[in-house]
């Protein structure tokens, strides 16, 4: 049996070998899951597979295991508040559910509800799940058992994120096909609060002040609300012309921000978003998927470049190191709250 | 990507096919209409026999890469080597890939086997349901797939908690699921119309499924649906062909068979049952899966009749939807307005224009009859070139930017050519009226591409440029005139003939089609389209003022209604079907199927299936 001493070694040695600093004795509150395609653009549904593709889990930083199925579109992970061991999944074949950390699962969703995108679940009413769709939002009241389409007065109701305003329960923004859209009474009514030309890929709310929300957009740049979501504006120094899918806090430091894209590479901000600096030198090109600020480990950034290794950086971006994987496409970065 | 839904051609021409496939190979049918219903059947009851023994012997002993899933299902529906099949089928159960394309084969094995199978051959299937969670897919091929796949196996496997199905759901669950699901796409397909219509490959896509529901449906108002959507696919592909070759405008077809209008799945069922061309290569790949339980359909003879009769001139109309619409979109299926006239020596079909399907739309053509298919590029069409993210985004819930490059990678290599000639456009509009097509086109500064490009087949028969600016072709016993609308260049093409590429953003087509029969000469031909009025402009919008071969004076402006004989056409009241031979209004769910005094009347609301002979 290898004594503690020996999976240390072992662990810095992978660490030193892998490009990244183990989290080391202090365990990480956090397991690592990435939604990654594995076998490349070129993957059709129904062809042979010739790479695992689906949810990959690392719990220690070093390495993955991979949980669950392995389908080719897995959208987004998130845990369930009601059990340590729950995961939801945002995938192609719907809302899925593991009870026991992706050993099984079960399709929450039916027919009528195909590829969701985003997820989020009330923390303050948390039997409340909301599911962005194609085609809608669809919203249940009991853990997944039964769902209702719930985007009325939303136009063009293509949803690609949601976000549920930890300060109030019923209160949703929903980044859409034509801008972001508000709730206040969990889904039954929804208003138009930023009109966008294209997608809203991604939405997020401040760890450090619950007021402020960041937004990136297909051609609308990324934005930036100080009054919970009720008004934007437009934060300057970020490139409209490319696509952006991801902005992130870092919830270590709430000067820090993170936002990607397809070719506008992975820019970085240290001073609340007022600028922004390049930071995708060293990455193998500016197409980057997605991107992630490890909580439990303050300056560790996660980015996906297109159909590359997943890279981290120790130093929020200066320098990155391949990670994990030899060629993904990671849908989705995200860390969920260890059992 | 998704989404990009997809063929499988690996899985599909994983077979080896050094061995001889008798009708592939084979003389052409004899085309004759068998009148005798018993002999007809027989005939039909042969070239299954013909794909199953063929299929049935590509599985060597001792080589098990030959022995697939395919072997096994031949064998199977042949009732022999159930032992050799058993013992494979658990092998081939320990590693399950290919998702919905997957199911529906394991399906029909597992139906086809119960009394053939060993118990430990029947628990590795029942076991790989449990442990392979396919993919449901992103389009209505993949889900009538899926869940016609699921709605038998949730039959066969009833009152199992979840925890025995990959999904989680329980056998009631995944009937009930499945159940809704068909009943939803029947219903769509039936009043509004199909969303992949008239794909020269997808067709089998729908037709094996429902086959399956009509063969083994326990239920026997879902078995009655099965037979009726098979009939309504069938008399759908039958009305459009051309001596077994699918004709007019399709939602999706492919590079191959856009030239070659012959080699695509749909003939493998033209070959089948309706007897009058080849099979395509390996009885079309997945045919093979229709022939497994084929025994257990028969094409009414209305629908019969219809398929084989060219003896007459007809226009066919046809409203069909697009396939289902996410973002750029005020509606979620937009109407397809399809028309198609049909002649024993050519078919000319089109649709409206615009992007109605990503990446495989094939909006008009010619194509002419031909004594043997086989090779032959029989076809005249042009096409407004078009690629972008914005098309790709309207129909596929992918991110944008990486979608283009990356259709090319997923069997739709010109996706983004220059060169390309599959595809819809925005920018392009179409009217037909008989056998005239007129193409406009206004490329606004900027988009890809800013041109026409025009396909010349190898296989014209005379081809002349004209100083009238009409360029003069026949193809088979068809006259074509084809006039190109702005100055143009010759590109050769790497498969035979040649591009006609026109590198002008106002642009456009007209084609009138005649029979050869129908003048003394060529020269004859010629100079009555030289006569026809014409006028042509193109600033500051495309227009064409024409009077066809037929007397049709026809006004078309790009941006505008079209004008017929001084009055302004009206799609609003495009019917789901009309013509000659099939007729159906919006949202009735009732098709009637005609020929001569036979008639049979599929009642989707009611789930009846009425034949009458007419006096």
């Amino acid at each position: 049996m290898q004594t503690l001493k020996s999976k240390l070694f072992f662990a810095a040695l992978l660490a030193a070998l892998g490009g990244h600093a183990p989290i080391g004795a202090a365990a990480p509150k956090h397991d690592l899951y990435l939604s990654v395609l594995l076998s490349g653009p070129g993957q059709i549904m129904g062809g042979r597979t010739p790479a695992l593709s689906g949810v990959y889990r690392s719990t220690d930083r070093l390495k993955v295991e991979h949980v669950g199925f392995g389908h080719i579109r897995m959208f987004q992970v998130i845990g369930d508040p009601h059990s340590a061991d729950g995961l939801y999944l945002a995938a192609l074949n719907g809302v899925v559910h593991s009870k026991d950390r992706g050993k099984t699962w079960r399709i929450l969703t039916g027919w009528d509800m195909t590829e969701p995108k985003g997820l989020a679940i009330d923390p303050n009413a948390t039997d409340h799940i909301y599911a962005g769709l194609p085609d809608g939002i669809a919203v249940s009241r009991d853990r997944g058992a039964t769902w209702a389409r719930m985007n009325g007065g939303i136009r063009r109701s293509y949803t690609q994120t949601i976000t549920i305003d930890r300060t109030q329960a019923g209160r949703v923004l929903a980044g859409t096909e034509l801008g972001i859209y508000l709730t206040e009474d969990g889904a039954r009514t929804w208003r138009l609060v930023q009109p966008t030309t294209e997608t809203t890929y991604d939405l997020r709310q401040s760890p450090h002040d619950p007021k402020i929300f960041f937004a990136v957009t297909t051609s609308s740049g990324a934005l930036w609300s100080e009054d919970r979501g009720l008004t934007w504006k437009p934060i300057a120094g970020v490139p409209k012309k490319h696509t952006l899918h991801n902005g992130v806090f870092d919830p270590s430091d709430a000067r820090r921000l993170v936002l990607c894209g397809w070719d506008a590479g992975l820019l970085v901000s240290e001073d609340g978003g007022r600028t922004w600096l390049d930071r995708t030198a060293g990455l193998p090109n500016r197409q980057i998927w997605s991107v992630a600020v490890d909580p439990d480990q303050p300056g560790r950034l996660y980015a996906s470049p297109f159909q590359q290794p997943v890279y981290v950086s120790e130093d929020f971006g200066l320098n990155w190191k391949p990670a994990f994987f030899e060629k993904a496409t990671a849908f989705n970065l995200t860390f969920v709250p260890r059992p | 990507m998704k989404t990009l839904s997809c063929l499988a051609l690996a899985v599909v021409f994983s077979v080896p096919l050094a061995r001889a496939q008798p009708s592939f190979k084979g003389p052409m049918p004899d085309a004759t209409v068998i009148v005798d219903a018993s002999l007809r059947r027989a005939a039909y009851l042969s070239r299954i026999d013909e794909a199953l023994v063929w299929r049935a012997a590509m599985a060597k002993p001792g080589e098990p890469k030959t022995f697939g899933l395919g072997e096994i299902v031949s064998k199977l529906a042949r009732r022999e080597d159930a032992a050799a099949c058993s013992e494979r089928l658990i092998e081939l159960m320990k590693a399950p890939t290919g998702d919905m394309f997957w199911m529906f084969p394991v399906t029909a094995i597992y139906y086809l086997g119960r009394d053939q199978l060993t118990p430990e051959a029947k628990a590795a299937v029942r076991e790989a349901w449990r442990a392979y969670m396919p993919l449901r897919g992103d389009t209505e091929n993949h889900w009538a797939m899926y869940y016609s796949s699921l709605y038998l196996m949730a039959q066969q496997w009833p009152d199992e908690p979840g925890e025995r199905w990959f999904n989680g759901k329980s056998s009631r669950e995944n009937f009930e699921e499945s159940r809704d699901y068909l009943l939803h796409w029947m219903e769509l397909t039936t009043t509004i119309g199909q969303g992949e219509y008239d794909c020269t490959h997808y067709i089998g896509e729908y037709a094996i499924p429902m086959l399956y529901l009509a063969t083994w449906a326990r239920d026997p108002a879902m078995r009655q649906r099965g037979r009726m959507m098979l009939d309504y696919i069938f008399a759908d592909y039958a009305v459009e062909t051309l001596n077994g070759m699918y004709v007019g405008a399709h939602a999706r077809t492919d590079d191959t068979t856009l030239l070659e209008k012959w080699n695509g799945l749909s003939s493998f069922f033209g070959w089948l049952l309706l007897g009058n061309c080849p099979p395509t290569v390996a009885y079309g790949g997945w045919g093979i899966y229709f022939v497994a339980a084929a025994k257990n359909y028969e094409l009414p003879e209305v629908i019969y009749r219809i398929g084989t009769d060219r003896a007459g001139t007809y226009t066919h109309y046809e409203r069909k939807r697009t396939r289902h619409r996410w973002r750029n979109s005020d509606v979620r299926n937009a109407p397809v307005y399809k028309t198609t006239y049909i002649t024993k020596d050519y078919a000319v079909g089109s649709d409206q224009g615009g992007l109605l399907q990503p990446i495989q739309q094939h909006s008009w053509d010619v194509t002419w009859a031909v004594p043997d298919p086989r090779g032959v590029h029989n076809t005249i069409f042009s096409n407004q070139p078009h690629f972008s993210a914005h098309e790709l985004m309207m129909y596929f819930t992918e991110k944008p930017d990486f979608m283009p490059a990356a259709v090319t990678s997923q069997g739709k290599p010109t996706y983004i050519a220059e060169s390309k000639l599959l595809g819809g456009s925005p920018y392009e509009q179409i009217f037909q009226r008989d056998d005239t097509v007129i193409s406009l086109c206004h490329v606004p500064a900027g988009a890809n591409f800013e041109q026409v490009n025009g396909f010349f087949s190898k296989d014209l028969a005379r081809f002349e440029e004209d100083a009238s600016g009409w360029i003069f072709t026949q193809g088979g016993n068809a006259y074509i005139a084809y006039r190109p609308l702005a100055p143009y260049e010759w590109k050769p093409l790497e498969v035979g003939g040649k591009r006609l590429r026109s590198p002008h953003g106002k642009n456009g087509t007209i084609v009138q089609a005649a029979s050869v029969a129908e003048f003394k000469s060529w020269d004859d031909f010629k100079a009555a389209i030289r006569a026809l009025p014409l006028e042509i402009r193109l600033e500051p919008t495309p227009r064409v003022a024409f009077t066809t071969l037929r007397g049709k004076k026809l006004v078309c402006t790009y941006g505008a209604a079209p004008v017929v004989d001084g009055t302004t056409f009206d799609y609003s009241g495009w019917k789901l079907f009309s013509g000659p031979y099939l007729n159906a209004e919006v949202g009735s769910g009732k098709l009637t199927i005609t020929h001569g005094a036979l008639e049979r009347v599929l009642d989707f609301k009611t789930i009846t299936i009425t034949d009458r002979v007419k006096p």
